[in-house]
């Protein structure tokens, strides 16, 4: 092996990239799409896309609908004088979405109140509707019963949990797990999109000395195992570059969002804090002031990044390679993707159960196997206390894949640079693999 | 004084032999010619000789090495198949191939900037490959070829989709580096190139080297068994012969090779009664006839069927 020349090919490899308008306007753009992609997803997860429809409450207790109206006097309206049937009526010509119907054995009887709306109502519409009933009712028949105001307060009381961890020192800390799962969830992503997005510049890479005929020219001059390996840790390199910048601009960011963002959020809670408790109404909302300090991660975990980050990548990189090796264009790659597609595409998916579970044994397993440790180890760092020797045992067999996934791939590698104008299949590779 | 040695190397590809025991040595300052149509085992074997293969049997020295990352130093190579990266510049390829071949940069970039001059071609450094027309990028792949100043130099069909004037150029430079005491390897399926540049060849077909020597050597073993025919009037005669193939025939001229030991003295009777003779010269065969004389017209027509397909 000649580093030298190793190293030259790198260089070349990473100057060329790293100077191409792809590389700076990708480097700029992500961080813009992920950031919106979540605002999306928060955006829709929060959007109480219920309000804006409309309930008629037909009431024949005459007691329930002003507590429900009360509740929420856009959605519902007092439709009790009425006949029932001009409310139907009225469903069907959706001047209403929705009716509810309201008896005397609602309150005395374990029995359901019905909601009738002409379309569908959607979940989200429908357990709304749910909890206000249920709490209008539970508040008649605790008024029935005639219970002391102290037991109606201690019914509207909502308890709720503080997690904290334990950890060795024997002292709790405040625990970060939302946070954290969201950090391991995103560290995830992260070398999931690495892996693929750099796998495929690696993998267009040696489409491109294969289509321009240079490929020769260059293993006239050195090994192909040297060019693979230069090749892969210059496009390694190349991302990692791309991930220091991002990393650099989060903490920016958040270096100067964090106040903004405090100092916002003590604005909005003194204002509806006005006739209440300012932590409750913090603690209603899920939101403690004090949680932005969580936004600091322990530096260990982009140790940690970086470690599954590289192995995870020289592994797969050295399959898009060979992959790339053995066709002529980049459509042609479209038969051999299920073999990176498969094993990237099931851990991502682990991914959103492990963030929630990172101690079950399907999260263990997923960590230790190479194929998906890369993207699921990271994620049970970031969320979890993993053991160290699980931390280890997940390395050691990543490393050993690697080399045993290398060596496969460059065979493939040797022998597919120089096929020109044959359209390989997985038979190919089996006689390449032992005819070098 | 050997430069070369090629000694009984075999390899496969799955069932298919490639190159099937080949032995030939090339000597030091002399340009040595590998003919034989594709798919004879001509690339393979430089291929082996550029160690970008290995052979499966048998071993090739260069210089008394075997063949090795050390050896492909000493080698300049074109392959059949070239080309170079689109997206770079001129100067920063050409410095990057010779560094590959592992000359230091000060001197590459010495040696590069000489020959970007020999060939007007100073101006083009800070251009994209991408950008040149396909003469220049042949000009540019003849000097990341030649660059490092090897000792030894292989063109794999070298003259194939060059534009005559690229071509030309090509010649000249072979011949400049004979003189300049360099070894030249190439090879090629058009004899006409051959017959005009090598001293040695060595001709392969099947796999097999079939036929090799000093150029002239070659020729005369085959005796003046060819005639020369230079005439006026109706050449319809010609088809009346038996016992001979013609080659290179036109209106009024026709290369015609004697089989079975004919009396030349017959066909010149013949032709005279239909034909004004301008000319009639027993020669050696062209290269060409060689060729199809030892591989066998019959397995030729197939072979080129083959490739037509």
């Amino acid at each position: 092996m000649d580093f030298s020349k190793i190293f030259l090919v790198l260089k070349r490899e990473y100057l060329t990239r790293a100077k191409s308008k792809s590389f700076i306007l990708s480097t700029v753009l992500t961080p813009i799409v992920l950031i919106a992609f979540f605002g999306f997803l928060a955006w829709i997860m929060t959007s109480e896309t219920e309000t804006d429809k409309s309930v008629g409450v037909y009431d024949q207790t005459g007691v329930l609908v002003e507590n429900l109206i009360a509740l929420d006097s856009v959605r519902y309206s007092n439709v009790s004088d009425l006949p029932i049937d001009t409310v139907k009526a009225m469903v069907l010509r959706q001047d209403l979405d929705a009716y509810l119907l309201l008896e005397e054995k609602h309150i005395e009887t374990n029995e359901n109140a019905q909601l009738i709306y002409k379309e569908s109502g959607g979940l989200a519409f429908t357990g709304s509707v749910r909890s206000d009933v249920r709490e209008v009712i539970q508040e008649e028949r605790l008024s029935r019963a005639n219970v002391s105001d102290e037991v109606k307060e201690l019914f509207a009381r909502r308890p709720n949990i503080d997690s904290q961890k334990l950890t060795a020192e024997g002292e709790s800390e405040d625990d970060k797990a939302g946070f954290m799962s969201g950090v391991g969830f995103v560290l995830g992503l992260l070398i999931f999109i690495g892996l693929f997005g750099y796998g495929a510049v690696l993998m267009r890479s040696v489409i491109e000395e294969k289509t321009n005929r240079i490929v020769e020219v260059i293993t006239s001059s050195l090994k192909p195992i040297e060019l693979l390996i230069g090749k892969v840790a210059g496009v390694c390199l190349l991302g990692f570059t791309q991930f220091t910048i991002w990393a650099v601009m989060y903490i920016g960011i958040s270096m100067a969002a964090v106040p903004i963002a405090g100092a916002l959020m003590q604005d909005q809670i003194s204002e509806m804090a006005d006739t209440q408790d300012i932590e409750q109404v913090a603690a209603e909302a899920g939101f403690d002031p004090a949680s932005l300090e969580v936004l600091s991660i322990d530096p260990m975990i982009f140790v940690y990044f970086f470690l599954f980050f590289v192995l995870g990548f020289f592994m797969y990189a050295s399959i898009f390679a060979a992959v790339g090796s053995a066709v002529d264009s980049e459509q042609d790659t479209q038969q051999f993707m299920p073999i990176l597609m498969i094993p990237l595409m099931g851990a991502y998916i682990l991914n959103t159960r492990i963030m929630v579970d990172p101690d079950s044994t399907l999260a263990v397993v997923a960590s230790m196997f190479p194929l998906t440790s890369p993207i699921n180890m990271i994620t049970r760092i970031a969320t979890t206390d993993v053991p160290i020797w699980q931390i280890g045992a997940s390395l050691a067999l990543l490393v050993v894949s690697f080399f045993g996934v290398m060596w496969v791939s460059a065979k493939i590698y040797r022998v597919g640079i120089l096929m020109y104008g044959k359209k390989a299949s997985f038979g190919d590779f089996a006689k390449w693999i032992k005819q070098s | 004084m050997t430069i070369i040695h090629v000694e009984n190397i075999r390899k496969s590809f799955g069932k298919n032999k490639a190159v099937d025991d080949v032995s030939f040595d090339v000597e030091k300052g002399r340009i040595f010619g590998l003919l034989g149509p594709n798919g004879a085992g001509k690339t393979t074997t430089i291929r082996m000789i550029n160690n970008i293969l290995g052979p499966d049997e048998g071993s090739i020295t260069i210089n008394g090495q075997i063949a090795s990352p050390l050896t492909q130093k000493m080698i300049g190579y074109m392959p059949e198949e070239r080309g170079l990266y689109k997206k770079m510049k001129v100067g920063e390829q050409l410095l990057y191939l010779t560094q590959l071949k592992g000359m230091k940069t000060k001197e590459a970039k010495e040696a590069i900037h000489y020959w970007l001059d020999r060939f007007d071609a100073s101006d083009w450094t800070k251009k994209e490959v991408g950008e040149l027309s396909k003469g220049m990028s042949q000009k540019i792949q003849f000097i990341a070829t030649i660059a490092h100043d090897p000792d030894i130099y292989i063109f794999d069909e070298p003259f194939s989709g060059l534009d005559p004037i690229n071509s030309d150029m090509l010649k000249d430079i072979i011949i400049e580096l004979k003189n300049n005491g360099k070894t030249i390897l190439f090879s090629t399926h058009r004899m006409e190139q051959v017959e005009q540049m090598c001293d040695d060849i060595c001709l392969f077909n099947k796999g097999k080297a079939v036929l090799q020597g000093k150029l002239r050597e070659v020729k005369a073993s085959f005796g003046k068994n060819t005639i020369n025919l230079e005439f006026d009037g109706d050449g319809s005669f010609l088809d009346k012969l038996e016992g001979v193939r013609l080659n290179n025939r036109s209106t009024n001229f026709a290369e015609i090779r004697v089989l079975n030991g004919q009396n030349m003295q017959d066909i010149l009777k013949l032709a005279m009664e239909h034909a004004e003779i301008h000319k009639f010269e027993r020669i050696e065969p062209s290269l060409n006839e060689i060729f199809i004389s030892t591989v066998g017209e019959d397995n030729l027509k197939a072979q080129r069927l083959e490739e037509a397909q």
